[in-house]
């Protein structure tokens, strides 16, 4: 008999031991028209749903998978863990096809940002102009430092724990204390400060070190990709969703949006959706924002496509679903003779931005990062399927050395190019609905990229002192595909995530980005929510009425006062 | 239940290794005596895998022989007490069953169902092919070298099959719903001295290897493979896998 029985059968929706959901979620009737219908209740639609009910609008958020409680539905287990990812069949192609699921896409209230590893840092000034600077990629319609704001506000809210000096991009310090590093982290520090490489340890990772409000402290189990349990880490789910629900948001779960829906005035109406019943609704909205991420956002907007709008909704430009990426991320193993035990502690907790801005002498563009990732072990025997070409007796004899091993992940900026792309594929899913299909091929920069990165980080493995290294080509993220620009010919949304053709239809989550820097993107893709969610309740009614594109397109003021409970403290640490 | 066995050998002790109850360098570490620390939901969850094996409704007899052959040597189980086989067929059988995906498939590949058939039957025709008899008649070794032409992406004999399907990408899927059957299941963290289920409790030492209160330090034994095994890793030269396993 387990000591935590009845902690579960109270009958309350947990969302971890301490947090619970003390009030009914309001319901809208079948036919009110509502403000805003946010579609995805993940990193993005989590923030945006929180700030928007707190302003006092009229929200619905649609989610295609379940609303968690997470002491009933998660579990300190790799494959009881299936369930938190996007399972639905997608077709993947290519000369260099990306594994898709639980590789990188989510399902269920917190979307992505329930199995992330829950590193973040930010972008660095260097990412918003690209093309200015290399001549490659894209330029961002906004600089860094009107990011800035929001990377410290989210920092806040999340919150992330870190060190108290960070030195790549723009230099800064974290609020709440580093954590402890575990076996691989002494590897990566060990390995890099023998080849003279700056690292930083304990962060930044939106962890919790302490405990803070509802939420325990981080206890070290390692489970971070299967969902944290014991609720010290930060997704949406958790640190956002919680105070939209008590302001007024409703979340319709388990329904899959299938159309945008047009008016014949050239807006939106709203949203049509399957429920869980298999029944059709349509939420009658006076704005929509698409909050898929970088597959779901342009494969909806797509299947929307209506007269008018023939190769889908905001797609005058044709970029709708191009300019797809990928993070290279390979994963380089290391065996040392000493036991490491990787699977305890956070696999995010130290890394390098050393490499990652252009060095003309590398002879290509950009750069990538090196960072601990520490595979669980059925994780860990597929990496020894590609990475020792593993098999039979040697697969047993190589994971009866789990514990003597250490990983790393490479993290490397694969450019923006146009044949990387979402399409609508012939299969259709259960739903009936057209599935997407994802063509990724790696152009010649990219492959130059990876080639050194991943020598260089089979390199730090080494000088740390492993006997054996190996590596496993793979990727990691996924963002692009309604990039933002100011060029509607060349982008599908403005800066703040309105689509150019459509008034009052957004998009908001990881496909606006035009380029990707070497950082995990869930901040930055956090820190756009709430700073489109600023613009929104700044332009107020206006949004829903006015067609216009001259709008106001100046900075908005930022809301410090809409962050939810216990995160409204100032002062993150600024080295200046 | 296994098909044909080849044992692991004990050079020091000169013998077969065989009949045991828990392989690896953990002799003694249970997951499962830890199981008061471990939430309900997850006790459910592994208490189901151990306890309730699920029947073949996927493939038909014949196939389902085959498939069993092929698993025990792709994840031999040989060394194991047969009440201490860890089920990896009944696992994968019932995700096709159910059909449940992973998220994704390639362009060039057919729907999951359909290539474990093709490729089921394609592996049975090549030991025909090859050695005159079915897959579950060749020998562990004539069955080890078939499956390591896949492995190699040179199928020896080729087949139709693999015209029309990546060998490779079936030789991952394959494989890799084998280790997620083995490396799922409690006995196998025993095995490989992982901690297993940790939540509310969570671990206190996190560096240098060194094991929680519970947990055992490695005490590691030379074995080698069946003599005329060919699925052993193929390590670069001068490289051996020695251990130091704690015990400080």
């Amino acid at each position: 008999m387990a000591f935590f029985e009845s902690e579960m059968r109270d009958g309350k929706h947990r969302l971890g031991p301490m947090q619970s959901i003390e009030v009914p979620m309001k319901q809208f009737g079948e036919d009110e028209t509502v403000d805003y219908c946010i579609v995805g209740v993940g990193s993005a639609g989590g923030v945006l749903l929180q700030r928007l009910a707190r302003a006092g609008f009229k929200v619905v958020g649609l989610e295609a998978g379940p609303f968690w409680n997470t002491e009933r539905d998660w579990v300190s287990d790799e494959e009881g863990s299936h369930e938190l990812y996007w399972n639905d069949l997608r077709i993947t192609g290519g000369q260099d096809p990306l594994a898709l699921g639980s590789n990188n896409s989510g399902k269920g209230v917190g979307g992505g940002s329930v199995h992330w590893a829950a590193f973040t840092p930010r972008f660095h000034p260097s990412d918003f102009r690209v093309y200015s600077d290399d001549g490659v990629g894209a330029d961002w319609p906004m600089r860094y430092e009107d990011l800035k704001p929001y990377y410290e506000l989210l920092e806040r809210e999340m919150p992330v724990a870190g060190p108290a000096y960070f030195p790549w991009g723009d230099p800064h310090g974290y609020t709440y204390a580093p954590h402890p590093s575990g076996g691989v982290t002494d590897v990566l520090v060990r390995g890099c400060t023998e080849l003279g490489i700056r690292t930083v340890s304990g962060g930044p990772v939106a962890i919790l070190s302490s405990s803070h409000g509802d939420r325990p402290h981080c206890i070290y189990r390692g489970f971070c990709l299967q969902g944290c349990k014991a609720g010290a880490k930060a997704s949406t789910l958790i640190t956002h969703v919680p105070d939209a629900i008590e302001y007024g948001a409703e979340i319709r779960s388990l329904c899959m949006a299938s159309r945008v829906v047009m008016r014949n005035d050239g807006r939106v109406a709203g949203v049509e959706y399957i429920d869980r019943k298999g029944k059709q609704h349509i939420v009658k909205a006076r704005a929509v924002i698409v909050a898929g991420y970088a597959i779901e956002t342009p494969r909806l907007l797509m299947n929307s496509a209506c007269p008018g709008h023939a190769q889908g909704l905001a797609n005058s430009s044709g970029t709708l679903g191009r300019y797809l990426m990928a993070q290279a991320g390979n994963v380089v193993a290391g065996r040392f003779e000493q036991l490491v035990r990787m699977y305890k502690a956070p696999p995010a907790n130290a890394l390098s931005e050393e490499f990652y801005e252009t060095d003309p002498k590398r002879g290509f563009a950009r750069g990538f990062a090196i960072q601990t990732v520490a595979p669980m072990p059925v994780a860990f025997a597929k990496h020894m399927i590609n990475a020792m070409g593993a098999w039979g007796w040697g697969m047993r004899r190589v994971m009866m050395d789990y514990n003597h091993w250490a990983a790393f992940g490479l993290l490397g900026e694969i450019l923006p190019w146009a044949d990387n792309r979402v399409e609508l594929a012939e299969a259709k899913d259960q739903y009936g609905l057209p599935v997407a299909k994802v063509t990724f091929n790696l152009h010649d920069n990219d492959k130059k990229l990876i080639e050194f990165a991943k020598n260089k980080t089979m390199e730090v493995m080494q000088a740390a002192g492993a006997d054996l290294v190996v590596q496993e080509a793979r990727y990691a993220h996924l963002v692009g595909g309604a990039r933002m620009g100011d060029n509607p010919a060349t982008s599908v949304v403005d800066k703040f995530g309105r689509t150019h053709d459509i008034p009052n239809l957004f998009i908001c989550d990881g496909s606006i980005l035009p380029t990707q820097g070497s950082a995990n993107p869930g901040l930055t893709i956090q820190a756009l929510a709430a700073r489109t969610a600023d613009y929104l309740i700044r332009e107020g009614e206006g949004v829903f009425y006015t067609n216009g594109r001259n709008l106001n397109m100046e900075e908005p003021h930022t809301r410090h006062d809409l962050s939810p409970k216990y995160t409204a403290m100032r002062g993150n640490p600024r080295i200046t | 239940m296994t098909t044909k066995r080849s044992f692991p050998f004990d050079s020091v002790r000169g013998r077969e290794i065989k009949d045991l109850p828990q392989p690896g360098y953990y002799n003694g570490f249970s997951t499962l005596a830890q199981k008061d620390f471990w939430d309900e939901a997850t006790l459910r969850v592994v208490e189901e895998r151990v306890e309730q094996t699920p029947p073949i409704r996927f493939f038909n007899e014949k196939e389902a022989a085959t498939m069993q052959a092929i698993v025990d040597r792709l994840v031999p189980q040989d060394d194991r007490a047969a009440d201490r086989t860890i089920p990896i067929l009944p696992v994968i059988d019932e995700r096709l069953f159910k059909n449940r995906l992973n998220g994704f498939r390639y362009e060039d590949m057919p729907p999951d169902q359909e290539a474990y058939l093709r490729g089921v039957q394609a592996i049975d025709e090549m030991a025909m092919g090859r050695y005159g008899v079915s897959f579950v008649d060749a020998s562990v070794h004539q069955q080890e070298l078939l499956l390591k032409s896949l492995r190699d992406q040179k199928p020896e004999p080729d087949h139709h099959v693999w015209q029309t399907m990546p060998v490779g990408r079936f030789w991952s899927m394959l494989l890799e719903d084998c280790v997620t059957a083995y490396y799922a299941h409690p006995w196998a963290w025993d095995e490989i001295g992982f901690g297993g289920p940790s939540y509310p409790r969570g671990y206190m030492r996190l560096e240098n290897g060194l094991p929680e209160p519970w947990e055992k330090d490695e005490q590691r034994y030379e074995w080698n493979a069946p003599a005329d095994s060919v699925s052993e890793l193929e390590l670069p030269d001068n490289k051996t896998l020695a251990g130091n396993g704690g015990g400080q």
